[in-house]
């Protein structure tokens, strides 16, 4: 069996980030991680390699020559294969040239199974997982939180769905994405470590799959940032006076009924 | 081309969500700019009855009541869609920025090949077109977006994002039928939903949110008290849910839900950034926290520096009694 994970390499929450004069690009401290959802995806696929013969795992990225680092601790935790895809000359704002290079690589590579995080946390777009899935043509289920192999090409999912929990089976090839809860990921061991060091991992250009060219050129791109701005700051923080616990809510509530205008 | 809209209307337990209600309020606005049409889309089984809870809110309410859309399912939903967005050729589809909404849009925008923007909490007019307002890296970075015109725009938007203005049409009802087509790989085995009375986290006007400074789950019945009064949810902070004093559901942050109400309250909560990123789009915020430096500070607009314990019995009492008086 062929498992296929998409991860993304993303800045830190801690990484300072500046917009840059031109208010059309960004400067990004670096500190970058494996995307918080996608460790998720890794473990389940490396869970599922323990358990069963002859499974494969392979993990790719789109990304810049950084992203190495992130695969590399994909392969680190127990990952077989790991291949970058190279963004530089790509689309990359809009989520569906993301999801076509995807989606044409693991077709060239093919898989049973792909796995993939429900977010990414820098774009906050969930977009990617259920893109992939379409242009590929298989079934998806979002933000799955147990899976289970019935038999060779039937999975077993309990996911989040609006207001509560669904059950489904499902006939693979499939995409899942992953949600916080399905599992724990491992630390990496030193003895993954040091074969993730020595790993060899292809670049490939996304131009030479199988996809017309135009179609992830920077200008296929039907989104287009026209600015950055800094968020809204908010004015400093009113301490509510009071010398007792009575009184500071007397005056919190006044000036949320008064100031604020809330209740 | 028109410059129609469409808002995919998303119900709860036979009601109209209130993000939907947001989404017709803007996409009013929208078509109101443009001289063009506002269509509520409303399907699932009997929902015939619920068309005129949108009526006043569009200029048409597309109607698709079929049992095989009682429950949503993408491949359903998604087949819909195609007929229906092939049938009228929309400029843009808007939808909630929800569990459902981020299942469906992708893929629809993928079947479409159109340009897809989701999680946005604005929109404005741009040349001769839109423009679409997104935060990234948690809210440090604002982003403006524009659209690629040449096929359909999906939109998806967080809750609280826009106001619900007064509705005073009376938008024709159009009733579509479409075959509904279950994708044959996929089973549905089982689908268990909490009834509740509460409203959904992320749609919460009110969410008072408690931190470790709560020392334990018992202590979390006078936020629950405090959120029934102001008819809001509880909310908790990643330490929380993680001592199992609290269901991952209710967790707010980077790693758990994006939250924007109309008031914050965080109690016992120190406001690191992973918690900071899910709130800080919330209109007021309120820290109630013993320690005064601690950073959550930074993003309130109001605070209290004392015991939460000793805190919030009297807010308890107090909102109580602001209650009573309206
Ligand atoms: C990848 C990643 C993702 C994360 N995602 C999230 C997320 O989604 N959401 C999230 O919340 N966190 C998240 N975190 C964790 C986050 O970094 C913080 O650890 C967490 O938010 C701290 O929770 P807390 O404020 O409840 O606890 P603490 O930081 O322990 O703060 C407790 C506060 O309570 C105050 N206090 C104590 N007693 C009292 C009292 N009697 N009265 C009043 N105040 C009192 C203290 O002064 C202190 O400020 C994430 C972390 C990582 C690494
Ligand atoms: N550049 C990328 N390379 C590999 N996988 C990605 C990339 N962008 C997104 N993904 C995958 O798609 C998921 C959803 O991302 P997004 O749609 O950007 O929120 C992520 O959790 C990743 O698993």
């Amino acid at each position: 069996m062929n498992i296929m994970v998409f991860i993304k390499q993303v800045a830190d929450t801690e990484a300072r980030i500046i917009i840059k004069n031109d208010k059309k690009s960004l400067e990004i401290e670096n500190k970058y991680n494996i995307n918080f959802f996608d460790e998720f995806a890794v473990e389940e696929a490396i869970r599922i390699k323990e358990k069963q013969k002859d499974v494969q795992v392979t993990v790719c990225s789109i990304g810049p020559q950084k992203a190495i680092e992130a695969l590399r601790t994909a392969i680190a935790m127990g990952a077989d294969r790991a291949f970058l895809l190279d963004n530089s000359k790509v689309a990359i704002d809009d989520p569906l040239v993301i999801a076509r290079i995807l989606a044409a690589f693991a077709a060239k590579e093919g898989f049973d199974m792909i796995l993939c995080g429900r977010q990414a946390i820098d774009d906050e777009s969930a977009n990617v997982g259920a893109m992939a899935s379409e242009l590929l043509g298989i079934p998806h289920v979002s933000a799955v939180l147990k899976m289970e192999l019935l038999d060779g090409n039937t999975a077993k999912l309990e996911n989040e769905i609006e207001g509560g929990r669904g059950i489904f089976e499902v006939k693979l090839p499939a995409l899942f994405t992953t949600q916080k809860g399905l599992n724990e990921p491992r630390v990496p061991l030193i003895t993954g470590v040091m074969k993730a060091m020595k790993a060899a991992i292809p670049v490939i250009d996304p131009f030479t799959l199988d996809i017309p060219q135009e179609t992830i050129a920077t200008g296929a791109s039907k989104v287009t940032i026209l600015s950055y701005e800094p968020p809204q700051e908010r004015p400093p923080v009113k301490i509510i006076e009071g010398e007792t616990p009575e009184e500071k809510v007397k005056n919190l509530v006044k000036a949320l009924k008064e100031d604020a205008k809330v209740l | 081309m028109s410059k129609d809209v469409f808002v995919f209307v998303e119900l709860k337990e036979g009601t109209v969500r209130k993000v939907s209600f947001e989404l017709l309020s803007k996409g009013k606005e929208i078509t109101g700019h443009f001289s063009s049409t506002l269509y509520a889309v409303l399907m699932g089984h009997n929902v015939k009855e619920i068309a005129a809870t949108v009526q006043p809110f569009s200029d048409k309410v597309i109607v698709i009541d079929n049992a095989g859309l009682a429950d949503y399912r993408w491949d359903t939903y998604a087949g819909v869609f195609e007929g229906l967005l092939k049938k009228y050729s929309p400029y843009a589809i808007l939808g909630g920025s929800t569990v459902t909404g981020k299942d469906l849009f992708p893929r629809l925008a993928a079947r479409f090949n159109g340009a897809m923007v989701s999680d946005a909490v604005g929109i404005d007019f741009h040349d001769s077109g839109i423009k679409i307002k997104k935060p990234l890296f948690g809210g440090k970075v604002t982003s403006w977006l524009t659209c690629s015109e040449d096929s359909v725009i999906f939109l998806t938007f967080r809750p609280n994002s826009f106001g619900v203005e007064k509705g005073s049409q009376n938008g024709e009802i159009i009733e579509e039928q479409f075959d509904v087509v279950k994708d044959p790989k996929v089973n549905t085995v089982s689908t268990e939903k909490h009834v509740s009375e509460k409203v959904d986290l992320q749609e919460a006007d009110f969410i008072i949110c408690g931190g470790r400074g709560m020392k334990g789950p018992e202590h979390f019945q006078v936020l629950e008290e405090i959120a029934g009064i102001m008819g809001g949810r509880v909310g908790a902070s990643r330490a929380v849910v993680d001592s199992k004093w609290r269901e991952y559901e209710d967790q707010v942050g980077k790693s758990g839900k994006t939250v924007s109400p109309k008031l914050y309250i965080g109690c016992g909560i120190s406001g690191a950034l992973h918690h900071t990123m899910g709130m800080d789009t919330s209109k007021v915020i309120v820290a109630i926290n013993k320690d005064p430096n601690a950073p959550i500070f930074h993003y309130a607009d109001y605070g209290i520096v004392d015991d939460a314990f000793a805190v919030l019995p009297v807010l308890k009492e107090a909102l109580k009694k602001t209650k009573e008086e309206i």
